[in-house]
């Protein structure tokens, strides 16, 4: 079996997107906090809902990089044949 | 009330050292409690439990060992500073079954032989309904204390004249209304004088089984007497063996005992020659117009048993321990956002029809109203607050009233189904 290894460099580039899904989800809790007029302790209060949030825009993040990632590859392939 | 401090684990299985721990904490709080301080039926475990010495212990003895009196027995076991002196009960397989479990116990088939017996404090009487008058008022005669299954008595007068011998004896009494020592129940009662529900408009309250509710009968010859719930010169059947809790409740929670009762039962499922209903749907008034609505069958069980008190801000479960605000709290935005984006997604858009909408159930899970796990539903506390209040020598106060507005209650119910036609509270009647 293949063994795979990810290299620190990779790790720290996931991190940082989720990073970046954690900040946009907490963009979303405080709109949702403005548009329902609920509490800003919620920032923190609901902070687990948020990671879950951010974890979901990841996993959609994940697939639209996919996506773009197959596309690039594909046409690299055509100009390459 | 510190109902965190209460939260237990107290069943029947609770080793005697371990209640005697938990009831040293029920005397901090029964004693520090303002709401308690109302409550004066929990005055005697303001007491601290009952020491090791031969001087702190009662003697009490069981009349009945059949189904609730076995369950009596296994908390008289366990709780500290009581011996149990004797048992009784005309049925040998019954005695010698409870005798198995207090080698130590005195064997009777005669009460009035037991309350004979010399260092006898108290009796706790678990018989059918018709013999509870009977044995209440020679027990008081005979200079011990009571504690009486519920429902109280058999007939009105009966009731009344339960109460007038224990006004004359200066013994303790008690009922066997266990609610009225469940911690749920106490935190209902905190909520609902704190106006968290609003004034009560109306209490619904409903016992559901599915089974016949025999007991097996090794001979046909015991039908009746094993089986005594079933015919009407023992019992009233559902209305005493299982309203009298929940109208219990009811007129604790009001504060008052009905004006009147009109209701319909039947026997619509169980014709199997019993007497009694084996379906009840009561209504009673009370001041102010609030109603209690009762209704209990044994031919379904889907809704079970449960004691619903609402008002214009809420609705009390007290047997699932719940509170369900009219108007909760709104949800957290981000909750909002994400619900609103899934209804926007998934909700079908209406074109045309009904502009009303169907007054549904609200699916709320509501509140719990005491944390943490509570084992026991009051029985092994009523029992300790007895046993303490034999100590002290001291009659419980309040506790016959409870008992006669209940017992009344479910007579009056009974009647008014038997003879179709509203049956007011008795007039006269003395508590």
């Amino acid at each position: 079996m293949k063994e795979i290894v990810l290299a620190p460099r990779i790790i720290a580039r996931e991190l940082f997107f989720y990073a970046a899904c954690v900040i946009a989800a907490l963009a979303v809790n405080a709109y949702a906090i403005l548009r329902f007029h609920t509490e800003w302790k919620e920032l923190w209060t609901t902070f687990p809902i948020t990671l879950a949030v951010a974890l979901v825009f990841f996993v959609v993040l994940a697939v639209v990089r996919g996506i773009v990632f197959g596309c690039r590859r594909l046409l690299r392939l055509r100009m390459g044949a | 009330m510190d109902f965190e401090r209460l939260s237990y684990s107290l069943s029947e299985s609770t080793p005697r050292a371990g209640r005697r721990e938990f009831l040293k904490r029920l005397a901090v709080v029964a004693g520090s409690s303002a709401l308690l301080a109302d409550l004066p039926w929990w005055v005697p475990l303001r007491a601290q439990p009952a020491g090791e010495s031969p001087s702190d212990r009662v003697h009490v003895g069981l009349i009945g060992v059949g189904g609730r009196g076995s369950l009596h027995l296994a908390h008289l076991l366990r709780t500290p500073g009581v011996e149990i002196a004797a048992l009784c009960d005309d049925y040998p397989p019954h005695l010698q079954a409870g005798l198995a479990k207090v080698p130590g116990a005195k064997g009777f088939a005669d009460y009035r032989q037991m309350l004979d017996m010399p260092g006898l404090d108290g009796v706790l009487i678990a018989t059918p309904l018709y013999l509870h008058a009977r044995m209440c008022l020679d027990a008081f005669s005979a200079g011990k204390h009571v504690f009486c299954e519920k429902s109280l008595a058999y007939t009105v007068e009966e009731c009344q004249a339960v109460a007038d011998a224990h006004r004359a004896s200066s013994k303790v009494f008690q009922i066997g209304h266990q609610r009225m020592f469940s911690p749920v129940f106490l935190r209902a009662l905190e909520l609902v004088k704190n106006g968290e529900i609003g004034q009560i408009t109306q209490i619904r309250a409903y016992w559901h089984r599915n089974g016949n509710w025999r007991n097996p009968v090794p001979d046909p010859s015991l039908e009746h007497r094993l089986n005594w719930r079933l015919y009407r010169a023992y019992s009233c059947g559902l209305m005493t063996e299982l309203a009298s809790h929940h109208m219990q409740v009811a007129n604790w929670f009001l504060g008052e005992q009905p004006i009147s009762c009109a209701g319909y039962g039947s026997i619509n499922y169980w014709k199997d020659g019993r007497e009694l209903y084996d379906n009840v749907n009561v209504v009673y008034r009370y001041p102010n117009g609030v109603h209690v609505v009762y209704d209990s069958l044994i031919s379904n069980r889907y809704y079970g048993l449960e004691i619903q008190v609402m008002g214009p801000k809420g609705t009390i479960e007290g047997e699932t321990g719940r509170l369900y605000a009219e108007n909760p709290p709104p949800a957290p935005g981000i909750v909002q956002l994400i619900n609103s984006i899934e209804h926007g997604v998934f909700d079908t858009i209406p074109i045309g029809g009904p502009t009303w909408v169907p007054d549904l159930k609200k699916d709320t899970k509501g509140s719990f109203l005491v944390p943490g796990k509570i084992d026991d539903d009051g029985t092994a506390i009523s029992i300790a607050a007895f046993a303490n209040a034999i100590r002290e020598g001291k009659p419980i106060p309040g506790m016959m009233e409870q008992a006669c507005r209940s017992g009344v209650a479910v007579l009056m119910g009974q009647t008014a189904m038997e003879e179709r036609r509203e049956v007011a509270w008795p007039e006269g009647f003395r508590i």
